[in-house]
């Protein structure tokens, strides 16, 4: 791998941004919401400007590792602060951009403990840039940790229906994922005896045996796959969803799900090549059976978070059958995937968000005629519901076919399977619109007011982003393919 | 990091994938040819796609309160683009050789997808059917949707059809014709569910969107098998006999039948047609458009697109004419029974993609397009025609028109006449002629069974539409109630203009017969058109006569029973009425099989395996704390005894 190392260090100006962000934050008294809020809107308007950056500054020709930082940290254990981005972890962290910024638009007419809630959300976000910026293992665990401890606060105080469960759910199942990560890791670098936590050096040097390999590939699938939505390991997900309030929604489906699948990528990918062609198989199975069974158990559900948290599952199986494949394409796919689908959810959540904190229900059968209430919020939702069924010149779209051509060249029946999926979710979808949406005008919400311009800004731009991407895919597959070959080549 | 070599227009073969199919070889277009294309060329056949597009962009973001100024952005691009049609049959229509540009839109890995246009006969022909029958419709529904709230939406979505329309009609190859397959899919959504507080419209247009997504999925299956097979989707590519005939049989043949699904889907054919009489609940402009004269022909496009490709499969062509058959004479027998005006011709639209796809089926390539293009024309002013009744008397139902004296429309009602007779095949309108050419294809086939059908069709085709044509012309005299004294409602030029121009059309066309020939099927294959037997002309108008007859017996005559044969027979009625129980099976499959079989299986599934497995996980892990924490209570007395007992155990085997 090419390192190309920055002059200026814009991916740790990316964290002491947040990281001044966050003390800002604190250092304000807790009565003056309206400052926090613009520091936060501030702090990460910043971000997503640096995130924009790096994806435009980001050589598509040269590829490899850019933006590199590397400093020493503790040298007697090997670990070392070590950052840089490559074609799969840049458009991730523009995507963490995108959502952190509108996120914190959309949470704007909060009033109940403010101070804490950004402070939670900003540290959350830490943790997610971290995650995808780290190169060195300990690192990637630490920020790892750091983007998921704040989740169970911001679930148990300011979540609704059933929330300390699902935040005791959620916690539970994502701290027995991490507890599988550790182990994964310490094994690795123990077995590579490098002494060393550096990524990029044990991908090229360390040789690990086909069995270590899939030993550890499994631990970092199952570890990395609960945050990922993998099926059966899914259901703290929905749940975690309805919970949740709209803006930790809209950055749990639309970046911390994709922190898992990064999760795969970067350490079971890269480095256990071997396990992962073992294990691709198994990798495809639960995918495809996530894809369906995700969309026909998403059916049957009235409250319209548990409806999208299901519709992130049956999509982050394409995610899953995109890696299966071991082919450039279904990686490339996958990962746009990721990108996808976390805008689409985030806009999704946000006008979700927009309805319940109007109407105060999320019941379809008590909603209806929401097109006549809210015709800009139900606009947006359309939207969303229709880059959720694939429609082309979304930006879902040019995921999803890719993924599926590369799967039916490697799992010609498992793809048939996912494919007739599209029908499922079809339905899915356009059953949620139609109850949620159309319909006579209901008379209970008749005086409700629709988005006012401020509150458009917010869903405008993930839905120019998914209209943007969906419209030029090549904007981002250049990206994402700068990388793919790295780890293909590297395949048994 | 490795780059993929620019030459390489499509998917070539991974050196990895399994199971690798052999004789994949990258297709090498000659760069001259594309060098060739004019600039004007280019810039036309670009501006005819991305006028509506603008146009919708513009109307949804700036001026969707503003009608006039939506409907002047939608219209102005409309003509546009049509002017672009016309230029480009003008200057490539008698061009032998197909031109093909492409542009690469994207790449991951191998796959390259490139976006362009082909433009060769069929493709510019269709082009101009669809851009002139869009001009014609938007410039009606200036009068037809006048004061509705949705007026700028409604032209944005007909903008968006537009684009996805001519995009579709253009692409070289399948992939991109795929994608606009798909967008013309989503805009006939829109349009059906266009008044959205009608929940019926909703309904229907989520019916319309899932059962065309049924056939899609076949579609893509094809299309992918394509891919993986034969490595590239180029239309000219897969035409090309050399290309099939490094092809295994069994791959084009199931290839074929899958894309034959896609058609299936989009135009209504069984088994999936029920979604297109209920599509009839948007604005009767959207249906004359885009559920008879344009999209739901893109199936029928997309076989004659792949018409030499899809013909090296005898089987999947009996397949074809099977289904074409069939869904024309179970869509003939509906259509004798409805009541409503837009159903009716709804049915039709089934019957006649039906015929089409039989022609085609049966190897008569000119034939199907000819046909296509006259329907296009007669059966969109149909429609037209029926808005008209219905935005004057504000209902669907024929005798309801007729007895508030639907026949003062004088215009209206002799467009009617001359569309109806098109479509009953009588000469000297379009309809007689392409007609014929099919029937003429039909006769020539082994099994005179075909033919059969394909007469028996015309027969029902003309018995059906002047039952409708004479219920409404002569009414039955009511003596009690009182007629409606407004007399005529005056008809709107702006509504009366496009069905006098394509009455005109439908009168005219079927004598450019020869030279629609020599367009499409180039100078061979006219002198097969006049190979008919010399038996078949006569009859086939004896039939269409006798379909006239019975339903001037039956209808037309003074002191006729108002009522048709068919309803002499309760059973064969329901039967039709119900059309054919089809839609009761898939409200059972969807209600029973998905949502209370499969759908309700995963829920449960969920909250009792999944969730229960961890609930006893997490509850087992609190239960063995519980008993550890026994121990750990900090009582003397427990502890003590242990001791005591540890004590005696020990002095007994060591003393022992």
């Amino acid at each position: 791998m090419t390192l190309l190392l920055a002059r200026f260090p814009f991916l740790s100006a990316l964290l002491v941004c947040c990281i001044g962000g966050l003390l800002l934050v604190l250092l304000l008294p807790a009565g003056k919401t309206r400052e926090i809020k613009w520091v936060s809107a501030a702090t990460s308007g910043l971000t997503l400007f640096i995130s924009l950056y790096l994806f435009l500054a980001f050589d598509r020709n040269i590829g490899g590792l850019q933006f590199v930082e590397k400093r020493p940290w503790v040298p007697s254990l090997g670990i070392s602060y070590f950052n840089g981005v490559d074609g799969f972890s840049v458009p991730m962290i523009l995507l963490t951009g995108v959502v952190f910024f509108t996120g914190v638009l959309t949470m704007w007419d909060l009033e109940k403990r403010v101070k804490e809630f950004f402070a939670m959300i900003i540290l959350l976000v830490i943790g997610v840039f971290g995650m995808f910026m780290a190169l060195d293992l300990f690192f990637i665990f630490v920020w790892y940790d750091v983007s998921l401890l704040p989740m169970y606060l911001l679930i148990a105080i300011w979540g609704t229906t059933r929330k300390e469960y699902g935040a005791m759910k959620l916690m539970l199942y994502l701290l027995a994922g991490s507890a599988l990560i550790l182990p994964g890791i310490i094994y690795l670098v123990v077995n590579s005896g490098m002494g060393t936590f550096d990524l990029p050096a044990l991908m090229v040097h360390a040789a690990f045996t086909p069995f270590q390999q899939k030993l550890a590939f499994l631990l970092f699938y199952i570890g990395f796959g609960i945050l990922a939505g993998i099926w059966p390991l899914h259901t703290w997900s929905p749940v975690g969803h309805v919970a949740a309030p709209t803006a930790v929604s809209m950055i749990h489906a639309g970046v911390l799900m994709k922190i898992g699948a990064f999760g795969i990528l970067r350490l079971g990918i890269f480095l256990c090549p071997a396990g992962w062609q073992y294990w691709a198989p198994l990798m495809a199975v639960l995918a495809v059976i996530g894809i369906v069974y995700g969309a026909l158990a998403g059916l049957r559900q009235t409250d319209l978070k548990f409806v999208i948290g299901y519709s992130s599952v049956s999509h982050m199986g394409v995610v899953g059958l995109g890696l299966s494949t071991l082919t450039a394409e279904g990686l490339n796919g996958a990962v746009f995937q990721m990108f996808a689908h976390g805008v689409m959810t985030a806009l999704f959540f946000s006008s979700v968000g927009y309805m319940y904190d109007r109407t105060h229900t999320r019941m379809i059968p008590e909603l209806g005629g929401m097109a006549h209430v809210f015709p800009r919020a139900s606009a947006y939702f359309i939207l969303a519901a229709m880059a959720g069924i694939g429609v082309p010149c979304l930006a879902s779209f040019w995921a999803e076919l890719p993924v599926f051509i590369a799967a039916f060249r490697v799992y010609p029946i498992l793809a048939c399977i996912a494919v007739s999926g599209l029908v499922i979710s079809a339905l899915f979808f356009l059953r949620v619109i139609r109850n949620t949406c159309f319909g006579p005008a209901n008379e209970r919400f008749a005086q409700l007011a629709d988005m006012s311009p401020a509150a458009q800004i917010p869903r405008m731009l993930l839905a120019a982003t998914i209209v943007m991407f969906g419209l030029f895919p090549f904007l981002m597959y250049d990206t994402i393919q700068a990388a793919t070959m790295t780890v293909i080549n590297r395949l048994p | 990091m490795e780059k993929t070599e620019p030459g390489r227009r499509n998917w070539k073969q991974p050196d990895r994938v399994q199971g690798s199919a052999p004789g994949v070889r990258p297709i090498e277009r000659k760069e001259k040819q594309i060098m060739s294309i004019p600039v004007t060329t280019i810039w036309a056949a670009i501006l005819a796609a991305v006028l509506p597009l603008a146009a919708f962009g513009m109307i949804l973001i700036g001026c969707r309160r503003r009608s006039s100024t939506s409907a002047t952005l939608s219209i102005g691009a409309m003509s546009m683009s049509l002017a672009c049609a016309v230029y480009l049959l003008a200057t490539h229509g008698s061009a032998g050789v197909p031109l093909a540009f492409a542009k690469k839109w994207m790449v991951s890995g191998n796959l390259h997808i490139t976006v362009g246009f082909l433009l060769d006969p069929l493709s510019l022909l269709m082009m101009v059917i669809v851009t002139a029958i869009c001009f014609l419709v938007q410039m009606y529904s200036l009068a037809y949707m006048a004061g509705d709230p949705g007026f700028g939406r409604y032209y944005a979505f007909m903008s968006l059809f537009a684009w996805a329309m001519i995009s579709l009609t253009l692409a070289p190859n399948l992939l991109q014709l795929y994608v606009f397959w798909e967008l013309v899919g989503l805009s006939s959504y829109l349009l059906i569910g266009f008044w959205f507080e009608k929940f019926s419209a909703s309904r229907a247009g989520k019916k319309a969107f899932i059962m065309t997504r049924v056939g899609d999925v076949a579609f893509l299956l094809g299309l992918l098998l394509l891919l993986a097979h034969h490595g590239n989707l180029d239309i000219l590519n897969l035409n090309d006999p050399e290309t099939t005939a490094h092809m295994r049989p069994m791959v084009i043949t199931l290839s074929s039948l899958l894309i034959f699904g896609g058609i299936i889907g989009k135009s209504a054919q069984f088994p999936l047609f029920t979604w297109l009489p209920d599509a009839m609940e948007g604005p009767t402009p959207v249906s004359a458009l885009l559920h008879s004269a344009t999209m739901v022909a893109a199936g029928v496009y997309l076989f004659a697109r792949l018409f030499p490709f899809l013909g090296h499969s005898p089987f999947a062509m009996t397949v074809f004419l099977f289904i074409g058959t069939l869904s024309m004479l179970m869509a003939s027998c509906m259509a004798m029974v409805s009541r409503d005006i837009k159903q009716v011709w709804a049915y039709s639209t089934i019957s006649q993609l039906g015929f089409m796809i039989m022609g085609l089926g049966a190897g008569g390539y000119f034939g199907g397009v000819f046909h296509l293009t006259a329907h296009a024309g007669f059966k969109a002013l149909l429609f037209l025609c029926a808005g008209v009744l219905i935005h004057a008397f504000h209902t669907n139902d024929m005798f309801e028109i007729s007895r508030q004296n639907g026949r003062r429309m004088r215009i209206t009602m002799t467009c009617m006449v001359v569309a109806g007779a098109a479509l009953a095949g009588i000469w000297p309108f379009s309809g007689f002629y392409s007609k014929e050419v099919i029937l003429g294809r039909l006769a020539a086939l082994d099994n005179p069974i075909w033919l059969l059908a394909g007469l028996a069709g015309a027969f029902l085709t003309a018995y059906y539409t002047f039952r409708l044509v004479f219920i409404i012309l002569f009414p039955r005299p009511e003596p009690h109630v009182a007629r409606d004294a407004h007399g005529g409602h005056r008809e709107s030029w702006i509504m009366t203009v496009p069905l006098m121009v394509l009455a005109a059309v439908t009168l005219v066309l079927g004598h450019l017969e020869r030279p629609l020939a020599a367009l499409i099927a180039g100078g061979d294959s006219v002198s097969k058109v006049n190979g008919n037997p010399a038996w078949l002309p006569p009859l086939a108008m004896g039939l269409c006569a006798a379909g006239v007859l019975l339903a001037w017996i039956e209808f037309g005559r003074k002191g006729a029973r108002q009522s048709g044969f068919v309803e002499q027979w309760p059973v064969l009625t329901r039967l039709f009425a119900e059309r054919w129980y089809l839609d009761r099976f898939y409200a059972w499959l969807v209600d029973r099989v998905v949502d209370r079989g499969a759908s309700a299986w995963c829920a449960q599934n969920d909250i009792r395996r999944i969730d229960g497995a961890a609930h006893a996980l997490a509850d087992s892990a609190v239960n063995t704390g519980r008993v550890l924490a026994t121990w750990h209570r900090g009582l003397v007395q427990p502890k003590l005894m242990v001791m005591l007992a540890v004590f005696f155990y020990l002095t007994i085997t060591l003393l022992f």
